[in-house]
């Protein structure tokens, strides 16, 4: 890895300690620098509030010149991330990035980005079909995902957890159930027919 | 206000001020762009090397460029050398990019396109062709200042002298 990179990881690890920012973490993964793990929190006021975000970070040899690589580790139903891969459609991470940003203002745009969602840009179009057409769909499965997911605290929605009980029950496996479900607007024939179709 | 054991610790973060907003480390061959932002030559260089076809401040995205930034010199820094001098030049300065650009070289172009070659053929045809060679998809002339503008006119110049020239012989014999 370019020294450059090295010294620049080093450098923004430290002042993420000092910043004192509870609500974004970045950590080494191993001794290299270029395999990093990031931790946001979901922003309140969203379906993703106090949802634990687990991120992979990957450093590129030519870094701070090209943008790191993000994904999320941990599932999330948002239009501008996909909702199987975790692969994000954020502008920075791809043409706008400037060398000027850092792996922190990475990770706020981020939390930015679950506070605003641009589903004319999607990266998932199911998700962003739903956002557009049925927002109360959107938002009731979206704040599940982070329940479900992401350790979000309250209680879970009653529909939500039988459907995906029955689901389960018929032998499909949970995971699939709940992206059928959430595919389907919670409609358990539809995602029922899905299932035994594919 | 006199100096204390603490005044050391409070200036600690305004140091920050003279950080390259590249490498984040404190400004070598420094630069200041018009948009007041300070890097590392070398580092802004990578930079604008990285992005040719976006030259842009990398904290503000207002236009950058090589002409476009001030070099600082502080006190007993190295001989005052312009840091933009010690890399070797930017390539696309000496590229003729120009040449993906030529699609649309339409019309007569007799002011700053004008260019007399040299062509062998029967007088009149061989006149004839290039006195009107339009839209012969030839490449634009390079921009001003570039060693292949100033070699192109030269050599347009001896063959317009050696075109007066046989012009003239023909007339007289």
């Amino acid at each position: 890895m370019s020294s450059i990179a090295t010294t620049r990881i080093q450098r923004e690890l430290k002042d993420i300690k000092e910043s004192n920012n509870q609500s974004i973490k970045i950590e080494l993964k191993s001794d290299e620098f270029n395999n990093l793990r990031g931790e946001i929190v979901g922003p309140s006021g969203t379906p993703y509030q106090d949802g634990m975000y687990k991120l992979s970070i990957k450093i590129p040899e030519t870094y701070p010149f090209n943008p790191p690589i993000v994904s999320f580790d941990t599932r999330i139903w948002h239009p501008n991330i996909s909702s199987v891969t975790g692969a994000i459609c954020l502008d920075i991470l791809k043409d706008q990035w400037a060398a000027a940003l850092t792996l922190r203002t990475v990770l706020l745009s981020l939390q930015a980005l679950l506070s605003a969602a641009e589903p004319d840009d999607p990266q998932d179009a199911v998700v962003a079909k739903q956002y557009k057409d049925n927002q109360k769909a959107f938002v009731k499965t979206a704040r599940f995902w982070a329940q479900y997911y992401a350790n979000a605290p309250g209680p879970r929605d009653t529909d939500c957890v039988e459907k995906l009980r029955k689901a389960s029950e018929m032998g499909f496996y949970k995971d699939i159930s709940l992206q059928a479900l959430s595919t389907h607007s919670w409609d358990l024939e539809n995602a029922i027919q899905y299932l035994t179709s594919c | 206000m006199t100096d204390e054991p603490g005044t050391s610790n409070s200036s600690q973060p305004s140091s920050t001020q003279f950080e390259c907003n590249i490498c984040l480390d404190t400004a070598k061959d420094a630069v200041i762009s018009y948009c007041g932002h300070l890097f590392c030559w070398p580092c802004l260089h990578q930079w604008l090397e990285t992005r040719p076809n976006r030259q842009e401040c990398p904290v503000c995205k207002a236009g950058i460029g090589k002409d476009k930034v001030v070099p600082l010199y502080g006190r007993g820094s190295s001989n005052n050398v312009d840091p933009r001098e010690k890399l070797p030049p930017r390539p696309q300065a000496q590229r003729p990019a120009a040449e993906n650009r030529n699609m649309g070289w339409n019309g007569l172009n007799l002011g700053d396109g004008f260019q007399m070659s040299f062509g062998i053929g029967a007088f009149p045809f061989g006149f004839f062709g290039s006195m009107f060679n339009v839209n012969d998809g030839r490449p634009r002339t390079p921009p001003p200042d570039t060693p292949q503008y100033q070699d192109e006119q030269v050599i347009s110049k001896v063959f317009l002298f050696v075109a007066i020239f046989m012009m003239f012989w023909l007339f007289v014999s």
